[in-house]
């Protein structure tokens, strides 16, 4: 027991060492890009009608802290994230950006845990079949299918998908909600409607990683099916899926549950771009835009370290999990 | 028959040549006649081949200027026109398309389309067309094909009436040339970073790794988003293009750092190395002269292997307006506009560059493959 909780001790510390680090490289990202909050806001101000002077943006600058040394400004930022839970103020709205991206953030969450399930629920079993089926027709074609998922981007993918609906259906299926619930306060049927509109994206955010995961998992158990193991299971009477759920895969799925945080950082890579092809302004597109139409830096940083901080708990969940059903590893800790 | 006969019968059987060929063959070699006798990969590598080609001989097959210079006026959102041999008025030799006219009158309730008319435009071959520089140095007005007058788009054009076949080939070597500047930044980081962490091993290894571990954490697109949205809109388009590169090899070094490690940290205490440390040598010579070459084929491999990915971010960058902007032409610049639902409806020739450009990744995709599986020679064949 206590050799666990000092693994579990060393696993967290190690993520913390993680997020960390990534929090000074989103950091410096957003402090190396030309420009800084101060002068976007009252750059944004001059639009506005305001008369700017430069000793206003010097006085915006001390109000915001932004004279303070960067190391200081870091350490500030961080454990504000850390310690409060406050991701800091948006540079142009001047609201708290939890504030501003906290309901997006969990659709984006949910959207991307949604193809997560989905990624695992075809490829495990899939992957498992076409390794027990090698070199027949359904193992071809699957092949093929996770040949196409590396080279058709899921935006392409939408794009295709859309182009065939407007076709013969004559629906574009974009958006994430119907024209009644798009400001409704949350219900049972707004989320309803939710469900009714977001298999698309789910399906076409998990499509590259289910290609490539069924491809990972036949070869982890072609791997695994030649052992001698398996032979003498097969001498002592077992066969077909019980055979191969016992032993085989047993061993195979190990490497799969590590794998499951980078599957994640894959779909998140997706987000932002299937949510421009598919309209679904409430889910990626508000990165896009924080990114891409208003320089917003602070709302950036603060988007992708969340991004960060999701893969990385999953990572450490998964190593645990990991320890715990691996008997080699468990017995270690609780014998 | 000898333990090296056993384990490789069939190589000398098949071939007929003696088996000194095989045993003095040189690793290239070895990797070619793997590589060859792999039929998938063997056709992918024509396709990328030819690919390749397309994109450096961009400016002579295409027949028109790609930019808003070589536009077509009048024929704007226009279908593909495929030469044809005959039509309602027999048959002719010649290849040919009909001319198209500007009309607008009652019967189209009085507004402006483009129609065909009967009158036959002749395909011709070598015809002069606008200047270019070929591989940037020959001076040319030679193209491929043309008309005998005016414009002729087999793929289509765009809302401004640009030709979408001369885009398509000026988009591959412009992906082509990104994907290659990004995989070369990042393969010198790599080599740096991976080289030293191996080399050096300790706590020096131990803070690259959690670094490297950091940067493949972090999600790239959001990142390169990130980074590309604060490029001023006053950069040229070259600018961009570097840039853009510049962006994909910072951000996209991080798997292969890790493989150059694990290879460096494998062959570090092997004898030879010794023996050069031995002899005085200093690490930079070791690594350079010793340890990189006896894994030239992986990193080959790797580039191949990663190089889809760079011209897939590109793709996904320029697609939502980050990327390279208008008068540089890539896939993603193409596809801007698609998902308006008119283009969706109506122009459908806007797709055709999208499978020349999975034809592309999964050339490159097969190949990497072959090459991966040809790279060690004396691995038995799985």
């Amino acid at each position: 027991m206590a050799a666990f909780a000092r693994f579990l001790a060393l696993r967290f510390a190690a993520a913390m060492a993680t997020m960390l680090l990534v929090s000074l490289i989103v950091f410096s990202l957003m402090e190396l890009v030309p420009g800084n909050c101060a002068e976007r806001y009252i750059a944004y101000k001059a639009t506005q009608g305001f008369v700017v002077t430069d000793a206003d943006i010097r006085a915006e600058e001390v109000r915001m802290g932004l004279d303070r040394p960067y190391l200081v400004r870091w350490i500030d930022w961080i454990t504000g994230v850390f310690f409060r839970f406050e991701l800091g103020e948006s540079c142009l709205w001047r609201v708290d950006v939890g504030q501003l991206i906290g309901d997006k953030l969990l659709i984006s969450l949910a959207l991307a845990g949604g193809a997560l399930v989905l990624t695992y629920l075809v490829s495990v079993p899939v992957g498992i079949a076409s390794a027990a089926l090698r070199g027949g027709w359904l193992d071809g074609g699957l092949r093929i299918l996770s040949y196409l998922g590396l080279a058709l981007p899921n935006f392409l993918l939408a794009l295709a998908i859309m182009l065939a609906s407007t076709i013969w259906f004559g629906d574009t299926l974009t958006g994430l909600f119907s024209e009644e619930f798009r400001n409704a306060p949350w219900s049972w049927a707004r989320f309803a409607d939710f469900l009714s509109n977001a298999w698309l994206p789910i399906l076409i955010l998990g499509w590259s990683a289910m290609a490539i995961q069924i491809q990972t998992v036949r070869a982890l158990m072609s791997d695994e099916q030649g052992k001698l193991y398996v032979t003498a299971a097969r001498a002592r009477g077992l066969s077909g899926w019980r055979l191969l759920m016992r032993y085989p895969a047993r061993h195979a799925l190990g490497p799969v549950v590590n794998s499951v945080g980078f599957d994640l950082n894959r779909i998140f890579n997706d987000l932002p771009i299937v949510a421009a092809v598919l309209i679904l302004t409430e889910a990626g597109a508000l990165l896009l835009e924080a990114l891409a139409r208003s320089n917003d830096q602070q709302l950036a940083g603060a988007i992708i370290l969340s991004m960060t901080l999701a893969i990385v708990a999953l990572n450490f969940v998964t190593d645990v999990i990991l320890a715990v059903i691996d008997p080699r590893i468990r017995k270690g800790f609780f014998a | 028959m000898s333990l090296i006969d056993r384990i490789r019968p069939h190589r000398r059987d098949r071939t007929g040549r003696s088996r000194e060929d095989y045993y003095t063959a040189s690793q290239g070699q070895l990797v070619w006649q793997r590589f060859r006798a792999n039929r998938t990969a063997r056709a992918a590598l024509y396709v990328l081949v030819f690919f390749v080609l397309c994109g450096i001989f961009a400016p002579f097959l295409s027949p028109h200027d790609p930019t808003a210079a070589g536009r077509n006026a009048d024929y704007t959102n226009g279908a593909p026109q495929i030469p044809q041999f005959c039509d309602a008025t027999g048959c002719s030799l010649r290849p040919f398309i009909h001319g198209v006219e500007r009309h607008r009158g009652a019967d189209t309730n009085f507004r402006w389309v483009t129609r065909a008319t009967d009158e036959r435009n002749y395909v011709t071959f070598l015809p002069r067309g606008y200047e270019y520089r070929l591989l940037g140095v020959i001076p040319m007005d030679r193209h491929l094909f043309g008309v005998e007058t005016g414009f002729i788009h087999i793929f289509g054009t765009d809302a401004q009436g640009k030709d979408i076949f001369s885009r398509t080939m000026h988009a591959i070597g412009v992906s082509l040339a990104v994907g290659s500047a990004g995989v070369l930044i990042s393969f010198g980081l790599a080599l740096v970073i991976g080289g030293v962490a191996g080399y050096f091993g300790g706590w020096i290894d131990t803070v690259l790794q959690a670094l490297m571990d950091t940067v493949k954490t972090v999600p790239t697109i959001p990142l390169f988003m990130a980074v590309a949205a604060f490029i001023p809109d006053t950069w040229t388009a070259e600018q961009r293009f570097f840039f853009i590169s510049l962006v994909l090899g910072l951000l996209g070094w991080g798997t292969l750092a890790r493989r150059i490690r694990t290879h460096v940290l494998a062959e570090r205490t092997a004898d030879y190395v010794l023996a050069a440390r031995m002899s005085g040598a200093g690490p930079g010579h070791v690594i350079r002269r010793h340890l990189l070459p006896s894994f030239t084929s992986y990193i080959i491999v790797d580039l191949v292997i990663s190089f889809p990915y760079m011209v897939l971010a590109e793709t996904s960058l320029s697609f939502i307006g980050l990327g390279l902007k208008d008068p540089v032409n890539s896939l993603g610049v193409m596809l801007q506009n698609v998902t308006r639902v008119d283009v969706l409806l109506n122009y459908h020739w806007y797709f055709i560059p999208v499978p020349i450009f999975v034809a592309i990744v999964l050339a490159f995709v097969f190949v990497g493959d072959g090459l991966r599986d040809a790279a060690d020679p004396y691995a038995e064949k799985r």
